[in-house]
């Protein structure tokens, strides 16, 4: 099983390395198999992994191996430690799965791009650093990988790096994420002081119960997740991360990257609940964000913004679930939105792709005639999304807004926002299907040979369309657990709903859903109901962009403006050429010494000496 | 021990060193100041070799020798030098030579 993560974690790393070192010896469609083959082989590993962990009890099946010592630093030492448990093989299979599935996609999508071995290369790390976060046996591994997607992810959203905006993206996605990555070094720190340790038992154990250090603990860590996840108040740099390649966006901010926030709160879910404060606001912080992108979503005009927020959406259910404290719910939503939130990406993808860039909603209708099969692909995912059944959606959802009735009042007010959100997130949906696949406008020619493009395309697309479709049945609470009793081990939910609770969240967001696809064919196909004017604040993303060029930006700029002004010039620069001025009229003093006359430097050498001698002989 | 004291031929070196040192402090031509330097090389050699007596040691015979080698060279670079600015018609008066100055 150790060996089986070990090769599991090392394949993408090999990859990378080889694409890299290969360069152009390397043929560029080489590279694309070079880089699925490894990642196959990595989720075969993580299969080995999960067939050999199913053979073993459930209280063996937790296992860290070290391979070395990574760190050593007076009293503390961290090894570099894999811990395979139940929680890790879950998400390795994800991550493994879903990207080979998205890497073999590339190899069509990129075909004739310029620098595909660049591509494949950065694809092969991030795999790397996904599974180096989820696999790593300790919180600091941990942080590591969390840093390294965060710079994977700069590299392929900034992978067009002629694009002025891409690039832009790429920075503003980079520094949101540092800001994360530094709430959880803090985080880190205060454990380090408070336990010495960090691998996950002896922290758990060791770490403080309730208290202003186990909520400051417990806010750096969220801190961490909410960058990463992109939840609101740094959630502004997901939409602008669609810059980067399609498959890109379907693998990285769709499917693994982004619900790595999710993986954090409930592997770290002792720490989480010895800060209730700290649970219930990154619960407040998932309702309010899977509220705002669901409004934010309806009025974006680019096919794959309006993908982006809806996942921001999604991952705020994830949010409101595993902070709920209902991780294998969290978890099991975390898993079918992998499935058809990759689907509904690389789909849409396709339509890209043949429509040579084209990515305004505006402008791509119809396309339901000319590309069936992607059009069915695309629908399967809509309907797991808004979450009717027996699409997977449903499934976890639904187990989510089932979990939250368990928290009393605060968990109705969450039930009421993620109702809410399952009606918008029905209207977004569909009228996206309803414009870009339903309508029989007139579609643009394709500039492409094929018609839904080649073969590595098509297929992955299908296959995620088979488990966006099937893939909820691993689970039907409270009926059929088998997930829920696999995850108990390592994140022991504290919130189970009970069958009325199931059955009545289940019944309204169904509804809820529906009327939100109603309301969508009502407005965009039936021409029945009028579509209000979009409200402005909508359509500027609730100003959070505005707001923070309005406290960041313009402080920033407005301080170094003035020190330029008030310091720099006058004290920096200014001293520098005072500094140089005194130099000159010294040296200039000096060298009048220098007059040429020997005899003068004899005399003042025969002087020195005498009053050397002068000085030796009186203090000796 | 015959002759007279060690201290007396320290006396002789000190007289020889300070007239040395006189003539290239009061001295204008290059040629008397190289003569200068050699009696002040010569006031050490002889303090050298007073010492080497005294302490019945033959490192300071040793070292006046070398001396000797170091102001015969010193000389003949010298002597060289005033005789090329003699030629070429400069006065020989170090006062005047001061172009080398920076």
């Amino acid at each position: 099983m150790n060996a089986a993560a070990w090769t599991c974690l090392a394949l993408p790393l090999a990859s990378a390395l080889a694409i890299t070192a290969c360069g152009t010896s390397l043929s560029r469609r080489a590279a694309g198999y070079v880089s699925t083959a490894t990642a196959f082989g990595s989720f075969g590993a993580a299969l080995a992994a999960f067939a050999l962990m199913l053979g073993k009890t459930p209280g063996e099946r937790a296992q860290a191996t070290t391979s070395w010592t990574w760190l050593s630093a007076g009293r503390y030492s961290f090894g570099l430690t894999l811990l395979t448990d139940q929680l890790s093989v879950l998400m390795m299979l994800i991550v493994a799965g879903v990207g080979s599935l998205i890497v073999a996609y590339s190899i069509g999508y990129m075909d004739g791009e310029d620098e595909e071995r660049r591509y494949f290369a950065y694809m092969s790390l991030f795999l790397f650093s996904m599974l180096l976060l989820v696999q790593g046996g300790n919180l600091l591994l941990l942080l590591a990988g969390w840093g390294m997607v965060g710079l994977s992810s700069y590299l392929l959203i900034g992978f067009h790096q002629e694009r002025p905006a891409a690039v832009a993206a790429a920075k503003k996605a980079f520094v949101m994420n540092a800001f994360g990555d530094a709430t959880m070094a803090l985080a880190l720190f205060l454990l380090v002081q408070q336990t010495g340790r960090l691998d996950y038992g002896g922290v758990f154990a060791a770490a403080p119960h309730g208290g202003a250090v186990a909520n400051l603990v417990a806010l750096g860590l969220l801190g961490g997740a909410v960058a990463k996840s992109a939840q609101i108040p740094l959630h502004t740099w997901l939409p602008d991360a669609m810059e980067g390649p399609t498959p890109v966006s379907a693998l990285i901010h769709a499917a693994t990257m982004v619900t790595a926030g999710v993986y954090l709160i409930a592997r770290t879910h002792p720490l989480f609940e010895n800060a209730y404060v700290v649970e219930d606001l990154a619960a407040g912080l998932g309702a309010a964000t899977l509220l705002a992108a669901g409004l934010i979503a309806l009025v974006q005009v680019d096919i794959k913004r309006v993908i982006a927020y809806s996942t921001m959406s999604q991952i705020g259910y994830m949010f409101v679930g595993a902070a709920g404290g209902a991780y294998p719910s969290g978890m099991f939503h975390l898993m079918t939105h992998a499935f058809f939130k990759a689907l509904l990406f690389l789909a849409a993808g396709i339509a890209i792709h043949a429509l040579a860039g084209e990515q305004d909603l505006r402008r791509m209708t119809g396309l339901g005639r000319t590309m069936p099969h992607t059009s069915r692909a695309f629908l399967v995912g809509c309907l797991a999304l808004v979450g009717i059944p027996p699409f997977a959606g449903f499934f976890s959802k639904d187990a989510i807004l089932a979990a939250v009735l368990d928290r009393g009042a605060f968990g109705w007010v969450l039930f009421a926002c993620g109702l809410a959100g399952t009606f918008l997130t029905g209207l977004y949906t569909f009228r996206l299907y309803f414009v870009v696949f339903g309508r029989t406008g007139a579609a643009r020619p394709h500039l492409h040979g094929t018609r839904e493009g080649p073969v590595s395309m098509v297929s992955t697309v299908t296959v995620l369309a088979a488990l966006s479709a099937a893939g909820g049945f691993l689970q039907l609470a409270p009926v059929w657990t088998p997930l829920t009793t696999w995850l108990t081990p390592a994140a022991e939910p504290f919130a189970e709903a009970s069958s009325w609770e199931e059955a009545l969240a289940s019944a309204a967001a169904v509804a809820l859903g529906a009327a939100g696809i109603y309301a969508a064919y009502a407005a965009y196909v039936a021409r029945t109901l009028r579509i209000p004017a979009a409200w402005p604040a909508l359509e500027r993303k609730l100003y959070w962009d505005e707001l923070y060029d309005v406290l960041f930006y313009r402080p920033a700029d407005l301080a170094a403006r003035a020190l330029r002004r008030f310091f720099e010039q006058p004290v920096v620069a200014g001293s520098i050429g005072e500094v140089g001025r005194g130099f000159r009229l010294g040296a200039g003093e000096v060298s009048r010494v220098q007059s040429g006359l020997v005899r003068a430097y004899v005399l003042a050498l025969a002087g020195g000496l005498a009053v050397l001698a002068v000085v030796f002989l009186s203090t000796r | 021990m015959h002759g007279p004291d060690v201290g007396w031929y320290l006396v002789l070196a000190a007289l020889l060193f300070v007239t040395g040192a006189l003539g290239v402090l009061v001295r204008r031509s290059p040629l008397i100041i190289l003569l200068s330097v050699e009696i002040m090389l010569n006031g050490a050699n002889l303090a050298l070799i007073s010492f080497a007596r005294r302490l019945g040691h033959a490192d300071g015979q040793v070292f006046a020798i070398a001396v000797m080698a170091v102001a015969a060279s010193e000389v003949v670079v010298g002597l060289g030098l005033i005789v090329a600015m003699g030629r070429r018609n400069v006065e020989l008066d170090v006062d005047k030579l001061r172009t080398l100055r920076g």
